[in-house]
């Protein structure tokens, strides 16, 4: 880290930008907290009190609110636990072992790298409607285990791990898989977690592929939900409502966020090195 | 036939030999070094044996059961890695007790084998550490304890030594000779250091491009090289090699040198191949920096290296052949003096033009 | 010998699990993608080959290129404001007080929320009525700017949106490049008697080149697929003024279920992102170079 001061006006360009990024967080904290008839047609009443959790309360209440947050859940949990073991396994295979067409179809699987998921998102769709897919819990997190990138970034940290390892311990009598299983795969935690943390993000805020695929309800996602809320908010709910599920929405990641932070930086540069 | 046998091994990688149809018996009980430059292919075939590396020709035979197709895991061998290789995230309990458990040795077995291996490596009090809390010593004990729990018929050490400083190499050599005599296993170490092979090995196998040079003891080695490169890389510093030519007659070979002085060696006339250009191999022991009146030839000395109880004198004879001698740690001489020289013939050396080497008939 | 095969195809059992999940999901469906833009086909099946059809109808349709058009001019308007502001916010907050860790906290913080909350923010931020620019407009004494329903204004919005929701990363990405710049280049520089211009032009901004093109191709790439901010904010409105490329795709495939006419408008937006994806490799360097032993 540099130890040079900053300048005055650079400090102060620094705060202002800092306050325009808190500033509508700050409204949106604020807004939640009205009473839904008294935003109406009137938010600036959200700049003073009084201030209520009415509509906090309501998300546990009556909404579908609690149970988008458990899709959500389920979808970015199960994604990041079939991520996490294939992703695993390909990287110790493309790391460690020769195999027939092992350039090939490490160049294959480096190609889904620029694949952008609009070009394919057609033929997807009617793939799961053929295997009735959608609306479903495998439909949702299928197609975020296809991860070209958690397979390239496990592949690279096992790359440096020595192999006097693996040998070591084939001399001592175990198989591959129990070298991969008991040697290997606890010398990559660290990679582990951070692609852990890494897709559980991507896959709580995905919104593209939820929005075709869970078209019921009560299959939503938050994403979805919360989309689905505000573009109708103004027959429905109130403001103050709708601000509130975005608030409740966002705390979760919030907290993964501020628990995981190293993590994040680790994986987002180590994306950057890809 | 009890003891390791390889026949006719040949490796090559992606139209490269690095090895070409190695013969080698060790005796059950028997300590080997593999000793060569890098790349000589030592360290591939070490690799072989433990099936690290699949040969593409060849057989590799221990205690009568042929193991060249089997896994690693069920040769019956263990193996010391360079680097250690201990599992960074096991204790070292845990490191020694891997390979037991993937036997499926009983627990209660485990804890007695661990602990005893533990006793005598005397890394007992260390058992519930991890490896990154040892000094680089305690790390190559737990190494060869890992080894020794599994009672394997044949040790492989690959350069088990070089990642340790001085003292502690001298250390680790002294115990690594003791272990030998503890345990019922046949050794092979890798190394490119031949102090370390001449004192722990019983025979010495000397590797360089591709092929085994020669197989024996390191005594032998040393007085009878097979060739001129066994010649020059055993011994410290090198063996001096001078081009001469052979003169006529006698039962022992004379040779006559650039220079014009003729040295009468104690090498059979007979073995020797027809025609009459030979290399004189000299070791610096058997050329003495002596006063001109015993001399039987004069050098210019280009360096003196005192070490001591002796010095040792690099110089070149009249022609300008480089030659090492040996003189008194009080020597006088300095660069650019003229030194007489003289060369014991009776322990010199003769090498062929296909560089094979000719020695004194043994006593 | 047995032994040798039977290693040899172990390997492919590590892969086999990731491999087919990737080819069925991914593969497969990018190749049907290609032959689907070759045919006439609707929800009620069809399936006439037209041939280069639907993309001799995708270039002559007026709101195709307008979506194209506002895509390229959105990633115009962010990508070098949103690199400038990263590097900016990099170099200022390069530095270990406790200050400095808490700011980049901040300026980090929405990148971790989805798009659907960022727009919910948004839109209450620059709608007219009851947004927090127009009770600001309001308290000034000015109309507030309808940001959202005038066509000059919505893509500016999604822009100032954009950099918003999009800032964090590219800020962490300048910061590990900064990292990577040893210190006694530093230090040279100053015994060479260099003054702190001199040493950011020239020892501080050459080291980061690789990692400003990265962010730029990366951010590129991105805004290329820019989607959840139209769709949600505005529709693609006022009359098409705010419709991106990925809109325009969504809209021909779930709305009107025209799926060859679609699949078209796919690969063009494929090609171009490959094409971007490309030029950044090309231009850092990655991967490929060290993909296999």
């Amino acid at each position: 880290m540099r130890a040079d001061r900053l300048s005055p006006v650079a400090w102060a360009l620094v705060l202002l930008g800092a306050a325009i990024m808190l500033a509508p967080l700050v409204w949106t904290v604020l807004l939640s907290l009205k009473a839904n008839a008294e935003l109406v047609g009137n938010s600036g009443a959200a700049l003073h009190g009084p201030y209520t959790l009415q509509n906090y309360a309501a998300i546990f209440g009556t909404s579908q609110t609690m149970r988008w947050l458990l899709n959500s859940a389920i979808v970015s949990l199960g994604t990041t636990a079939g991520v996490l073991v294939l992703c695993s396994l390909a990287g110790y295979g493309f790391a460690r072992l020769d195999f027939p067409f092992r350039r090939t179809l490490f160049v294959l699987v480096l190609l889904g790298l620029a694949i952008p998921s609009q070009a394919v998102i057609l033929p997807q769709h009617q793939l799961f409607a053929t295997l009735h897919l959608h609306n479903s819990y495998p439909g949702l997190i299928l197609p975020g285990l296809t991860t070209s990138f958690g397979v390239f970034f496990m592949t690279q940290y096992m790359k440096a791990i020595p192999t006097e390892l693996d040998e070591a311990a084939m001399l001592d009598g175990a198989s591959r898989f129990r070298v991969f299983w008991k040697v290997i795969l606890p010398l990559t935690v660290p990679a582990q977690s951070a692609l852990a943390v890494f897709t559980f993000l991507g896959s709580w805020n995905d919104y593209w592929w939820p929005l075709i695929s869970a078209t019921r309800s009560d299959m939503y996602t938050l994403t979805v939900g919360l989309a689905a809320a505000q573009m109708n908010y103004a027959q429905t709910s109130g403001l103050g409502f709708l601000m509130a599920q975005a608030v409740f929405a966002s705390v979760p990641i919030f907290i993964v966020y501020l628990i995981f932070q190293r993590q994040i930086i680790q994986a987002m540069a180590g994306a950057a090195l890809k | 036939m009890p003891g390791l046998q390889l026949r006719g091994v040949a490796k090559s990688f992606r139209n490269t030999e690095v090895l070409s149809n190695v013969d080698l018996d060790v005796a059950p009980r028997e300590f080997i070094a593999f000793l060569g430059p890098s790349g000589s292919g030592k360290s591939t075939l070490l690799r072989i044996i433990a099936g690290l590396e699949t040969a593409d020709a060849g057989e590799v035979i221990l205690d009568d059961r042929r193991i060249d197709g089997l896994p690693p895991g069920q040769r019956g061998v263990a193996m010391v890695f360079q680097h250690y290789a201990l599992y960074p995230h096991m204790s070292v309990r845990q490191n020694m007790a891997f390979g037991l458990r993937n036997a499926r040795v009983p627990q209660d077995q485990i804890d007695r084998l661990v602990e005893d291996a533990a006793r005598v490596l005397e890394i007992d009090p260390l058992l519930e550490r991890k490896p990154a809390q040892l000094s680089g010593g305690q790390r190559q004990r737990v190494a060869i304890g890992r080894a020794i729990v599994k009672s394997p018929k044949l040790f492989l050490l690959d350069e088990p030594l070089s990642n340790l400083d001085a003292a502690l190499r001298l250390r680790t050599r002294v115990e690594l000779a003791q272990l030998r005599e503890r345990v019922e296993s046949a050794f092979i170490m890798v190394t490119h250091d031949q102090a370390e092979a001449m004192t722990l090995a019983d025979r010495i196998v000397v590797f360089n491009d591709r092929r085994i040079q020669q197989i024996a003891a390191p005594m032998e080695i040393y007085a009878r090289p097979a060739n001129r490169f066994v010649a020059q890389f055993v011994g410290s510093p090198a063996m001096s090699i001078l081009p001469a030519t052979l003169a006529d007659g006698g039962t022992l070979a004379s040779v006559k040198l650039g220079d014009g002085s003729r040295i009468d060696t104690s090498v059979g006339r007979d073995s020797l191949p027809a025609g009459a250009q030979v290399e004189l191999g000299l070791r610096p022991e058997h050329v003495r920096v002596v006063l001109s009146g015993e001399a039987n030839t004069e050098a210019t000395v280009d360096l003196v290296e005192r070490l001591g109880e002796r010095s040792l004198v690099y110089a070149r004879l009249r022609d300008g052949q480089q030659v090492t001698a040996e003189a008194e740690g009080t020597t006088t001489a300095k660069v650019g003096d003229t030194v007489g020289l003289r060369i014991d013939g009776a322990a010199a050396h003769l090498f062929g033009p296909d560089g094979t080497g000719y020695h004194r008939a043994a006593a | 010998m047995s032994a040798g095969v039977q290693r040899r195809w172990q390997g492919l059992l590590f892969v086999a699990p990731f491999l087919l999940l990737y080819c069925t999901i991914l593969i497969y469906p990018l190749l049907k993608g290609a032959w689907l833009s070759l045919y006439r086909v609707d929800l009620f099946g069809g399936g006439t080959f037209v041939g280069l059809g639907n993309y001799g109808r995708l270039f002559a349709d007026p709101v195709f290129w307008q979506s194209m058009a506002n895509t390229l001019l959105l990633a115009l308007m962010i990508v070098p404001l949103l690199t400038a502001i990263a590097l900016a916010l990099a170099l200022a907050l390069n530095r270990a007080t406790r200050g400095a860790a808490i700011l980049r906290g901040v300026f980090f913080s929405s990148a971790v929320l989805s798009v659907t909350i960022v727009t919910l923010i948004w839109r209450f931020v620059l709608a007219p009525d009851a947004g927090l620019l127009g009770e600001l407009w309001t308290a000034a004494g000015w109309a507030p700017l309808p940001f959202l329903s005038d066509q000059s204004l919505v893509l500016p919005a999604l822009a100032v949106t954009t950099i918003w929701w999009s800032v964090g990363f590219p800020m962490l990405l300048f910061l590990a490049g900064l990292q990577q710049i040893p210190h006694d280049m530093y230090e040279a520089a100053a015994l060479d008697g260099a003054g702190r211009w001199t040493t950011f032009t020239k020892v501080t901004l050459p080291a980061l080149k690789r990692t400003t093109i990265l962010v730029f191709m990366l951010q590129t790439a991105a805004q290329l697929q820019l989607f959840g901010q139209s769709q949600l904010l505005t529709a693609g409105g006022p009359s098409g003024a705010s419709r991106t490329a990925v809109l325009f795709l969504f809209e021909s495939a779930f709305g009107r279920w025209e799926l060859g006419y679609a699949s078209a408008a796919a690969e063009v937006l494929f090609v171009l992102i490959v094409a971007v994806t490309l030029t950044q490799y090309a231009l850092t360097g990655r991967p490929g170079a060290d993909n296999a032993r």
